[in-house]
């Protein structure tokens, strides 16, 4: 029994590609039904995000090999003209449990240790699971890979630190004041970088957040999903400056929304109290001088990327943590897999002693009474279960090389003689 | 007087075990600050608990030969401050939930027991005992008053640090593993009013004392003019802030200031006058 893995991804393949052959779940639902009703699986599975379309397939047959998939795929979805085989990756056996233990970590993801990916491997798996593509094999796989990426979450920093620059702007903003819940946050702008800005100061627990925008309506209707229902008019937010302690700009402007007179004035008012501007605006909305004023901290989108590259630098240094996880768990996983292999021959030697057990004491069914039989009965269970532990221990016992499991196998069923196993899956 | 420590060699073991407990507990944390080593993550505060219990323990058993007094002497000084730092730490630690200081402060206590341990085997002598509440009040008092001084200079440096990795955008180890400004702000103004209570009370308690021995105190003694000078500018430290609205990082250098000028004054008194005050206990 083999579990194969194909796939498109952001190692593979340019956008293009990934976005022709990804598969919609409706289309990933049709596509692994397929797979089993034709007879070509045992099992499947297919994980379909903007970055990856992989598959996971546990073959039916020696023709439904890596190429095969590769060709199914792309004739699926009718992607001959653009998406060749070149574009995919193949893995085998426990290539794909590492690959997929690493996809469900999210070190195989674009943005090192990117929080998405395992609710995608999870839904991925729930996709499988309700059409009943999900057997042993996957199921096992799938729950190893959550484990996985528990262990790795709580075990390692691979998530910490701010990867987007919204999420840096909070991060900088934590590191010089300690409580969000406490300051004052003026956002100008109500576009989609403040409003991500904003709700991740939401997040933690800003909620003195006052927003401005040349149209009101939008800052009103920010302000409403926020929950803050504060604006002010943009002609008139300069009055207030010395109120706020966190000022984040971004709004799409060729002049500077905030000059330096305008800032060293709040800063005599409100007594050098320190003050961070967050500039997310491009080009910038924020006079560079501001940033030489007393107590100032004026950060633009350049400077953010700089808190960006130390916090992926150092997830990229938990690497080997996540690495060393994953070995461990591939040990395990490797171990299961090998005691599928041994467990028709378990199955064959445990019915063959209780069958014997049972013809025998048959026999003295009715030589005996009922309550002598229960304990016969139960002495023969207990000399059965003593026998059989060593056999059945050694069977499942890890093997330390390739060929040493058929010929364990072979030992048992020669011993014991027990029939031919049967090679359906 | 016979050095107690030479003619006492279990004490002696011991007073080098504080030592040994404080330099595994100064790389500990200094492991886990630098190099964010789990072991050491797991194992610093149990191991600043031993230290100060097997200090304190220490010190019963010191003082517990002389009927429980304190001595006089650099040796007694320098381990009394590595303890009422290392605990005024632990206080810190534990009530603001930040252990990621710890390197920093508790180096200095383990330079201060170094020297202690090292100057123990050199000296032969260990000091006077002093009698009378009013002594060991002002000499305890002005320990943990400089144990302040020590933690708002350091706290103030930490301060600096972080505030010019932030604005340099030099977002190194210090951005990642310090607590925030507003919470190092808050730990150096917390260290500077004990600081302040603690001077109040030496000064007091020793003016007590003085009276009390029928001595006229001599308001131009040198050492008394400068723990004046230095209690005033703590003062001044504490509530010019909120009055004149001057800036942390202006106070952080004062603060800076005051803990140089504080240890090399120590340090010259220890090593250059045998008594404080002229006065003989």
């Amino acid at each position: 029994m083999n579990i194969i893995s194909v796939g498109v991804n952001h190692k593979t393949a340019p956008i293009e590609i990934r976005e022709r052959i990804s598969l919609s779940e409706v289309q990933n639902k049709e596509f692994i039904t397929g797979l089993i009703s034709s007879g070509l699986a045992h099992e499947a599975m297919v994980i379909s995000t903007c970055n990856r379309t992989e598959l996971y397939v546990v073959p039916a047959m020696h023709e439904v090999s890596c190429e095969y998939l590769k060709e199914y795929l792309i004739s699926f979805k009718d992607a001959r003209k653009d998406v060749r085989p070149e574009h995919f990756f193949s893995r085998f056996y426990c290539g794909t449990a590492r690959h997929i233990f690493e996809v469900a970590s999210a070190i195989d993801s674009l943005v090192l240790g990117e929080g998405q990916i395992l609710g995608q491997v999870k839904n991925a798996y729930r996709i499988a699971a309700e059409a009943q593509c999900a057997g042993i094999l996957i199921t096992r796989l799938c729950h190893t890979a959550f484990s996985v990426a528990k262990k790795v979450k709580t075990k390692t920093k691979i998530m910490e630190g701010a990867v987007s620059v919204s999420y840096a702007a909070v991060e900088l903003a934590q590191k010089i004041f300690s409580n969000l819940s406490m300051k004052k946050v003026l956002l100008v702008g109500a576009g989609e970088t403040g409003e991500l800005a904003a709700k991740h100061m939401f997040q933690k627990n800003a909620r003195n957040i006052v927003i401005t925008n040349r149209t009101l309506s939008k800052a009103e209707t920010l302000a409403e999903e926020l929950g803050t229902n504060k604006v002010l008019p943009f002609e008139s937010f300069k009055e207030h400056l010395h109120e706020f302690d966190i000022i984040i700009t971004a709004v799409s402007t060729k002049e500077y929304v905030l000059s330096e007179a305008d800032m060293h004035q709040s800063m005599i008012k409100r007594r050098l109290k320190p003050v961070i501007i967050l500039d997310l605006g491009l080009p910038r909305n924020v006079d560079p001088d501001i940033g030489k004023l007393q107590n100032m901290f004026l950060k633009d989108i350049d400077a953010l990327k700089h808190i960006i590259d130390k916090n992926l630098e150092k997830r990229s240094l938990e690497l080997p943590k996540v690495q060393a996880i994953i070995d461990e768990e591939l040990v395990g996983f490797g171990q299961w897999i090998n005691t599928l292999k041994v467990r028709p021959t378990i199955v064959d030697l445990q019915s063959k002693f209780i069958e014997i057990k049972e013809k025998e004491l048959e026999r003295y069914r009715y030589k005996v009474s009922e309550e002598e039989l229960q304990r016969m009965e139960h002495l023969t269970d207990r000399i059965l279960k003593k026998i059989l532990h060593h056999p059945i221990k050694m069977l499942k016992a890890p093997t330390d090389t390739t060929d040493s499991m058929p010929s364990r196998v072979d030992l048992v069923r020669n011993v014991f003689d027990l029939e031919e196993p049967n090679q359906s899956h | 007087m016979n050095n107690i420590l030479l003619d006492n060699l279990p004490l002696l073991i011991l007073n080098q075990l504080v030592s040994v407990f404080y330099l595994i507990t100064t790389f500990l944390y200094g492991a886990d600050f630098f190099r964010d080593r789990q072991f050491a993550q797991k194992y610093k505060q149990p191991f600043l608990a031993l230290t100060v219990f097997t200090h304190v323990v220490y010190l019963g058993l010191l003082t517990s030969i002389e009927g429980y007094k304190i001595n006089y002497s650099t040796v007694n000084l320098m381990t009394m401050v590595g303890l009422t730092l290392t605990i005024t730490y632990l206080f810190i630690e534990f009530t603001t939930k930040s252990d990621k200081t710890g390197f920093f402060i508790i180096s200095f206590a383990a330079g201060a027991q170094l020297i202690s341990s090292i100057l123990t085997t050199q000296i032969s002598t260990v000091g006077h005992p002093f009698t009378g509440i009013g002594i060991g009040v002002h000499l305890i008092a002005a320990i943990f008053g400089f144990s302040a001084i020590a933690i708002a200079g350091l706290y103030s440096i930490l301060y600096l640090l972080l505030f010019r990795q932030i604005e340099q955008n030099r977002f190194e180890l210090l951005f990642q593993r310090l607590p925030n400004l507003e919470v190092l702000e808050k730990l150096t103004m917390h260290a500077v009013a004990f600081g302040f209570l603690f001077l109040s009370i030496t000064l007091f308690a020793g003016m007590i004392e003085q009276k009390a021995y029928s001595e006229t105190i001599n308001l131009l003694e040198p050492k008394l003019v400068t723990l004046i000078i230095i209690w005033l500018l703590y003062g001044t430290g504490i509530f010019v802030k909120p009055i004149i609205g001057w800036d942390i990082k202006h106070m952080a250098y004062l603060f800076i200031f005051l803990f140089v000028f504080v240890t090399i004054l120590i340090v010259l008194m220890t090593f250059f006058s045998p008594t404080f005050h002229g006065l003989t206990f």
